[in-house]
């Protein structure tokens, strides 16, 4: 069987198992002890999945841009649509982020005691929902599981989630499921028109990129800009791009820790991906005559998120608000076009993945023992917990681009990339975007000597308990990984390479590339 | 006249037979058994629903019968099993609703069983007057359904107005009838048809009065905007078991018959009266399918009972519907509706467990905090109203996608009716959200009692939720199937006309 197909799957096979296992437990068991088991039984499932997706990494061939361990079944053969996985360079790297997030999401989400069960069948098939979007090769499988992530997520807001849960839920859903649809109304307009010129209805993604990339003319131009936006709104809001953003805060701050991590860590990817994968290869010359927009809605979410973030007294809006602020950058790399801010910008999606994720997890840490998130009442818990001052201070730093961590090299490049950019004021919005590396330094290092330096200020504050052995378990995976990839990027960037650049080359062609050859 | 002729075939009506005589059967088992134990009533009635579902398989591919009163045709098929399909699971239902009402078992079914073959008939009408016939039996079943409770005061509003407004519509659709014939000669639909191509029309002004009166006629039964005032009354009145097997069945019969009549029979391209009447009707039923949708759903927002949410939710899934009609291509309609009713009934079925004996609790707000209370029936009913919103991976997802891909493939521009379609399913998300939102993200404010979910009951439950992933995630043979017969039947009509 297929490593991608068992990889997808696997998750929702264990929320299955979930749901059957209160049958088998005996009725006599305790709640604590029947709630332990469904922890173990969803730990053990995205454990296992993560080790065989790391299967896919080791099977990956990095001299391909095509995509790779495909499988294609049959699925609706009437509409032309197949069951048809696959990765490739950049997939390849988000389907790991996944996995790697799930087992840590569980853990963060021990302290859960309402309803275990259905909680972490939730999460089991947010998994596969999320591995879905990445690895489909076929429009219609796609937008299937980009909806199923909804739901899931919808209920983990809704019921596990803070006061002001349900109206930070509904604006998620409906705000996405705006978005999603209209990108539908887009698929079948594209999917039309590759049907027109190919005489069959297909939804295979490799073959209608190719076939819009070799006859442009195939769909009018005005058309072309409507189905471009519909597109680009669904992935705009859920990166998201400003002015999309105003679910985030909401939805980030009301839900629980290990969504949090979920939320920024893979489903604000969807969007960045989706811009990568369908706008840039299907559309390029939209792309490229949108692109100085788009940069500068970047530039302007990168500011503004850092400033937002900076005046937060709530720990978590502040990590929402970094959230809009780094995703920027992911934008302003992937509308450069160049290979570095491309190849930087997905770079950056991972890195924000791991170092967010390891944010929220912090936050989320102190929020168990203190229940609150204001940042005022803090200050000092160094001394009472300094373990958990450090890797606080480690997962930071990373988040602010500091050399020899991972978020350096995604900005870095970045920013290299966008001033080398062929797009016209692309310099300006490098330099622009250069003060959110800046702002970013600020805000998260003032928070930082709020909350962990100084003297102990609060009575409560004095005898907070240290990182406990499970706490630990969910935060040193994150921040070795932050370090790793610091300090080894080629050795995910090499993977992505020749895929990104083919990314890059649909949009603007071969030769255009000079800037970047300097 | 000879009576070879007519070509009789028992065979091509055994479903309506079957289902009428176990209808009298029942009538029978009724009053030969003991008061107290009237068990048999639901098992006998399911037997013979299950035998009719059967014999509709074997039906065959294609004929007309009766001297072109009865024709098999893929609608028939598809739109028989449907049916059909409602019938068996209002039956499974219905057991345990006139238990827990103490109403008597043996009318229920008799007029269960009697509406579905009216429905049959409709679904197998080639002529106007079997569609005549089809729709007063199943009406005034209905009719008398809605009103069953019949101390209760709701039920008997119910079904005045049902019976009041139906009358008046019927009426509509007789009036219409007799000046097509007036026009044509004939009551025959394909007769029709072929006497539109040739030309051969005593009045081409009473053609068009006539179909638009029929069209008002079936507007109504199907519950389109601006025909739709009396759903969201007679949706709350009648009992909860009795809403669902009316607002599926019935209509998906209806637009059985009002497929063959308009899109078959008044879709012929010949230039003249035949195009200007084509093109009229397209034209009325596009903006009927938009304004439809709209309301429905506007509606249905701010509404605080669920059976009268569902009611507006009904009328604009009727717009959905009406969405792929216009295209002429019946397979995405016959899809959509078999997908509709699925989810419907299983939502209505949730409902009426909920709402224990005399729909007591059907308010949004009695749902507060009962998500995990009883689980089994809250998240059946999250997933079919997520599949009513059209969220995949239900089945309602695949049916507004077909839908919508044939509309969109359309000979002529109906795309803005898809952004229409589209901006409406993104309305209808937030009232659909909303009693899941009341299910699980509220606190409990008073006592729950888990209700009792009779085995009856959970088959039915169970089916219509299979059906409603199944179609939504494998539908690939069915859709194959109705493309094929929808083709089929398409090439037949060209040759008619070509002949």
């Amino acid at each position: 069987m297929n490593l991608i197909t068992i990889t997808t799957f696997l998750p929702l096979a264990g929320a299955v198992v979930l749901l059957l296992s209160s049958a088998l437990a005996s009725r006599g068991t305790d709640q604590e002890r029947q709630n332990n088991l469904y922890r173990w039984i969803a730990l053990i499932v995205t454990t296992v999945t993560f080790f065989v997706s790391v299967g896919i990494v080791a099977e990956f061939d990095r001299s391909i841009a095509a995509p790779q361990l495909t499988q294609k079944v049959p699925w609706i053969s009437s509409l032309g649509a197949n069951y048809s996985v696959g990765v490739d360079g950049v997939s390849v790297w988000l389907v790991l982020l996944t996995t790697f997030l799930m087992p840590i999401s569980v853990l963060a989400s021990w302290g859960v005691t309402k309803r275990v069960r259905e909680y972490m069948v939730f999460m089991l098939t947010l998994e596969t929902g999320m591995i879905g979007v990445f690895v489909s090769w076929d429009l219609l499988l796609f937008y299937l599981f980009f909806e199923i992530t909804l739901i899931p997520m919808y209920f983990l807001i809704g019921v596990w989630g803070g006061e002001r849960r349900v109206y930070a839920a509904i604006k998620f859903f409906i705000y996405t499921v705006v978005g999603s649809l209209l990108m539908l109304v887009a698929l079948i307009a594209v999917y039309f028109y590759n049907a027109k010129a190919a005489g069959a209805y297909s939804f295979d993604i490799v073959e209608i990129t190719n076939r819009l990339a070799s006859n442009p003319g195939l769909i009018p131009q005005n058309v072309k800009l409507w189905l471009w936006l519909a597109f680009a709104l669904a992935f705009f809001i859920k990166v998201p791009l400003f002015p999309f953003h105003t679910w985030l805060p909401d939805a980030h701050v009301e839900a629980p820790t290990a969504g949090s991590i979920i939320l920024a860590g893979v489903l604000l990817k969807m969007g960045t991906y989706g811009l990568m994968r369908f706008n840039l290869p299907f559309f390029p010359d939209i792309s490229h005559k949108a692109a100085p927009y788009v940069m500068a809605l970047a530039v302007v979410g990168i500011i503004y998120g850092a400033l937002v973030a900076m005046v937060q007294p709530d720990m978590k809006k502040l990590v929402a608000y970094s959230s809009v602020s780094h995703l920027g950058f992911v934008v302003l790399g992937i509308f450069s076009f160049t290979d570095l801010a491309m190849q930087g910008a997905l770079y950056q999606m991972l890195a924000h993945g791991v170092s967010t994720g390891a944010l929220f997890l912090c936050v989320g840490i102190v929020y168990e023992r203190r229940h609150t998130r204001m940042i005022a009442e803090y200050g000092g818990i160094a001394t009472p917990m300094p373990q958990y001052s450090t890797m606080f201070l480690i997962v930071a730093l990373s988040s602010l681009g500091l050399p020899l961590l991972n978020g350096f090299i995604g900005e870095f490049l970045i920013l290299l990339g966008a001033f080398a950019s062929p797009v016209p004021h692309a310099q300006l919005f490098a330099v622009l975007g250069a003060t959110g590396v800046i702002l970013s330094a600020v805000y998260l290092l003032w928070m930082l000597q709020r909350v962990v330096f100084g003297e102990v200020k609060k009575r409560e504050n004095a005898e907070l308990e240290d990182l406990d052995a499970r706490e630990k378990w969910a935060l040193v995976p994150l921040v070795a990984m932050a370090i790793v990839m610091g300090l080894a990027p080629m050795f995910f960037l090499s993977a992505s390479e020749k895929s990104v650049n083919a990314v890059r080359e649909a949009v603007i062609g071969k030769p255009a590339g000079v800037a970047v050859e300097r | 006249m000879q009576l070879e002729n007519l070509n009789i075939n028992y065979w091509a009506i055994a479903p309506e037979i079957i289902t009428s005589l176990t209808g009298v059967l029942l009538m029978l088992v009724d009053a030969l058994q003991k008061k107290a134990e009237r068990k048999l009533n639901a098992a006998v009635a399911l037997i013979g629903l299950i035998l009719a579902l059967l014999s509709v398989f074997r039906l065959g591919d294609g004929g007309s019968y009766f001297k072109g009163m009865v024709v098999t045709d893929p609608i028939r098929i598809f739109f028989s099993v449907t049916i059909l399909i409602v019938a068996i699971v209002a039956t499974l239902l219905a057991s345990q609703f006139v238990r827990d009402e103490g109403l008597p078992p043996g009318e229920f079914f008799t007029l269960l069983l009697f509406g579905t073959a009216g429905m049959l008939m409709l679904a197998s009408a080639g002529d106007l007057v079997m569609v005549f016939l089809g729709l007063e039996i199943a009406s005034i079943t209905t009719y008398v359904m809605a009103g069953y409770r019949r101390y209760d005061a709701r039920a008997n509003e119910s079904s005045l107005k049902y019976f009041l407004l139906g009358s008046f519509a019927t009426a509509f659709l007789l009036y219409g009838m007799a000046l097509v014939y007036g026009a044509t000669g004939t009551t025959n639909i394909a007769a029709i048809s072929s006497a539109i191509n040739a030309g051969q029309i005593t009045s081409p002004k009473l053609l068009p009065v006539g179909a638009a009166m029929m069209l008002v006629g079936f507007g109504f039964k199907i519950a389109s905007a601006p025909f739709h005032l009396w759903t969201p009354d007679v949706y709350e009145g009648a009992p909860t078991i009795v809403t669902g097997f009316m607002s599926t069945g019935p209509k998906a019969a209806v637009f059985a018959a009002f497929l063959r009549v308009f899109a078959a029979g008044f879709a012929t391209g010949a230039p003249g009266v035949g195009a200007e009447l084509h093109a009229t009707w397209l034209t009325a039923l596009a903006v009927i399918a938009a304004v439809t949708m709209t309301v429905g759903n506007v509606i249905a927002i701010s509404q605080k009972n669920i059976k009268r949410m569902l009611a507006y939710s009904s009328i604009a899934h009727a717009g959905y519907a009406l969405v792929g009609f216009v295209t002429g291509e019946y397979a995405s309609v016959a899809f959509y509706m078999l997908v509709y009713c699925v989810m419907s009934m299983g939502a209505f079925a949730v409902i009426q467990l909920l709402a224990r004996a005399g729909d007591r609790k059907t308010e949004i707000a009695d749902y507060a905090g009962i998500g995990f209370e009883a689980p089994g029936l809250t998240f059946s009913l999250s997933i079919f109203l997520l599949s009513l919103a059209g969220i995949p991976p239900t089945a309602g997802f695949m049916s507004k996608f077909f839908v919508f891909k044939t509309a969109w493939d359309a000979p002529y521009n109906l795309r803005w009716l898809v952004v229409v379609a589209v901006v409406n399913s993104i309305i209808s998300i937030y009232y659909y959200l909303y009693p899941i939102v009341a299910m699980f993200f509220r606190p409990l404010t008073v006592g729950f009692v888990r209700p009792k979910v009779s085995l009856a009951a959970a088959i039915a439950l169970i089916v219509t939720l299979f059906g409603t992933f199944y179609l939504g995630i494998l539908p690939n043979r069915l859709i194959h199937m109705m493309e094929n017969g929808s083709r089929a039947a398409q090439s037949a009509q060209t040759q008619v006309i070509n002949r």
